[in-house]
């Protein structure tokens, strides 16, 4: 089966998969309010070892306890994002690609990008989206309030470093076209994404590097803080679109790539 | 279904019939960890999660030392810390709850021997693996932090691997337990993970609990999270007195291990009468 990645791309099949997701999501009520204890805790859990520092010491490489909190309120909204639907859409790709199921979704006249990474959604991700919400209107009220650009330039950068951390993802997955054997590579991403829950500045030199451009999480969490208190500056914008398109590009460039190699499990 | 039939009669027995079988189950769990090696290794790798904490408290201790632990102090901690966790580590919840839930006990139940057994001869047949991943580990710490190597004296290292031992089987006990209550609950892994945010934080593993406020420190020590990780740590680093230390772990492991008993008597009754 010669298989292609471009198709139509039109609002009404947008609209229909999103409605479709949630409509599946919402099948097990009865787990989605368990599962919210579970985002409760893990909401504490994160924010828990910043309260025990700063029980400790004033400040942390220039961050005080409200700002780091800004960093693990953003962090957290990314991992609401990825738990609730990079991570079940991806990883029905990779299932699919193990059982062939991924053919149905090759075969329709849709953009597969479009259908293999917005399919489904996890409902219980929301309990993590409230925990971030929560932490981030409590930061930013014991903070300076922030003007309305730094807000819309936070929200830029956050939305930037979704982009650019859902092309990681996708190009991690494709690599389960190749090794079908290595199919929980994306736990291990998960697993480093893991620093982005503190300030970059925390991490040395090199480290910090590494987390704003090849392992991009610290655009996702650090850069939309440092934007809400105004140390953001140009070059550091610039370098996280830039991020944003290349981790785009890229991953596209490999799903076509991964594509045109599935022979498919039936073929 | 009914239950395994007992061969022989008597614990002792029993137990005989295990160690027998032991290095042919050892055998046959070491070729299946071995058929996904790649996998192993990267779960293993996974758990990097001390060092993210360590970047945070080493950060925090730049300028001076944090309730006695200087930056030094935080790297041993944390170090340690990666190490036992792979040594305790184990999959049995993740194992126990596909299981139950696929059918794939029934099987199990009908060989003479506890199925639990055969959950314990995997989880220790993936140590090797767990252990050969932790040498680059070792290795890069050598390298970037070598004033952090140490060499702890015989009866603290003896000490050191008694705690592992029973922080293993508290750990084990735990994941087990928590895997069983698929017996009862369709969608039962949410217990775990709601399980897993309290340990992470009250077992040592985000932070040395001699950290939290004075008040809360031996509470919490005395709480079975402690004796799954942060106990064998303190012990080789000599942060607390070792015998009461052990005493509690050995509490728990006596414990979590009956309470694991009785639950596994009590699902199983309750598989059997779901007729799978």
């Amino acid at each position: 089966m010669s298989a292609r990645v471009t198709g139509g791309v039109r609002p009404a099949v947008v609209v229909a998969l999103v409605r479709a997701s949630i409509l599946t999501a919402f099948q097990y009520r009865a787990s989605f309010v368990a599962e919210m204890v579970v985002g409760a805790l893990s909401a504490l859990g994160m924010a828990a070892p910043l309260f025990l520092v700063y029980a400790r010491v004033p400040q942390v490489q220039g961050w005080t306890l409200d700002q780091a909190l800004l960093v693990t309120g953003f962090f957290l909204l990314y991992n609401a994002f990825v738990a609730g639907v990079v991570e079940p859409n991806l990883g029905a790709v990779v299932d699919g690609v193990r059982t062939g199921a991924l053919d149905y979704f090759l075969i329709r006249p849709v953009d597969a990008q479009l259908l293999v990474s917005f399919r489904r959604v996890a409902p219980a991700a929301l309990w993590e989206l409230v925990g971030g919400v929560v932490i981030l209107a409590v930061a930013l009220g014991r903070l300076p309030t922030p003007t309305w650009a730094q807000v819309g330039l936070a929200a830029g950068l956050f939305f930037a470093g979704l982009g650019a951390t859902y092309g990681l993802w996708l190009a991690v997955t494709c690599l389960s076209f190749w090794f079908v054997r290595v199919d929980n590579l994306r736990f291990l991403l998960g697993a480093i994404t893991d620093a982005g829950r503190w300030p970059v500045s925390v991490y040395g030199r090199a480290l910090r590097l590494v987390l704003t451009t090849v392992i991009p999480v610290g655009l996702v969490s650090s850069y939309p803080a440092m934007a809400l208190l105004g140390r953001i500056d140009a070059g550091l914008v610039v370098g996280a679109v830039a991020a944003a398109v290349g981790s785009l590009v890229f991953s596209r460039l490999v799903l076509v790539r991964a594509l045109r190699n599935y022979s498919s499990a039936s073929s | 279904m009914s239950r395994p039939a007992p061969l022989g009669s008597g614990t002792a027995a029993r137990l005989w019939h295990v160690v027998r079988a032991w290095p042919a189950l050892q055998q046959v769990a070491f070729s299946g960890m071995v058929a996904y090696r790649a996998e192993m290794v990267i779960w293993v790798l996974s758990a990097t999660l001390p060092l993210v904490m360590l970047a945070l408290w080493s950060a925090a201790a730049a300028d001076a030392p944090i309730g006695g632990w200087d930056q030094l102090g935080f790297t041993r901690y944390f170090a340690v810390n990666l190490i036992v966790r792979q040594l305790t580590g184990a999959w049995v919840v993740w194992e126990l709850n596909w299981q139950i839930r696929q059918g794939e006990l029934s099987p199990r139940l009908l060989r003479p021997m506890h199925p639990l057994v055969f959950n314990l001869a995997e989880t220790l047949a993936a140590l090797p693996f767990r252990a050969l991943v932790l040498f680059p580990l070792v290795g890069v710490l050598a390298v970037w932090r070598p004033e952090a190597l140490f060499l702890p004296s015989p009866s603290v290292g003896a000490a050191f691997l008694l705690s592992v031992a029973m922080a293993f089987f508290a750990a084990w006990s735990v994941q087990a337990a928590f895997g069983m209550l698929a017996f009862w609950f369709e969608q039962s892994m949410g217990f775990w993970s709601a399980w897993f945010a309290v340990w992470a934080l009250c077992a040592g593993y985000f932070v040395p609990l001699d950290l939290f406020p004075a008040g809360w420190v031996q509470l919490v020590r005395a709480l079975p999270f402690y004796s799954t990780l942060g106990a064998p740590i303190d012990i080789l680093l000599g942060r607390v007195a070792i015998g009461p230390t052990l005493a509690v772990q050995a509490f728990w492991v006596v414990a979590l291990g009956a309470g694991l008993g009785l639950m596994w008597r009590a699902g199983v009754r309750r598989y059997g009468a779901v007729g799978a």
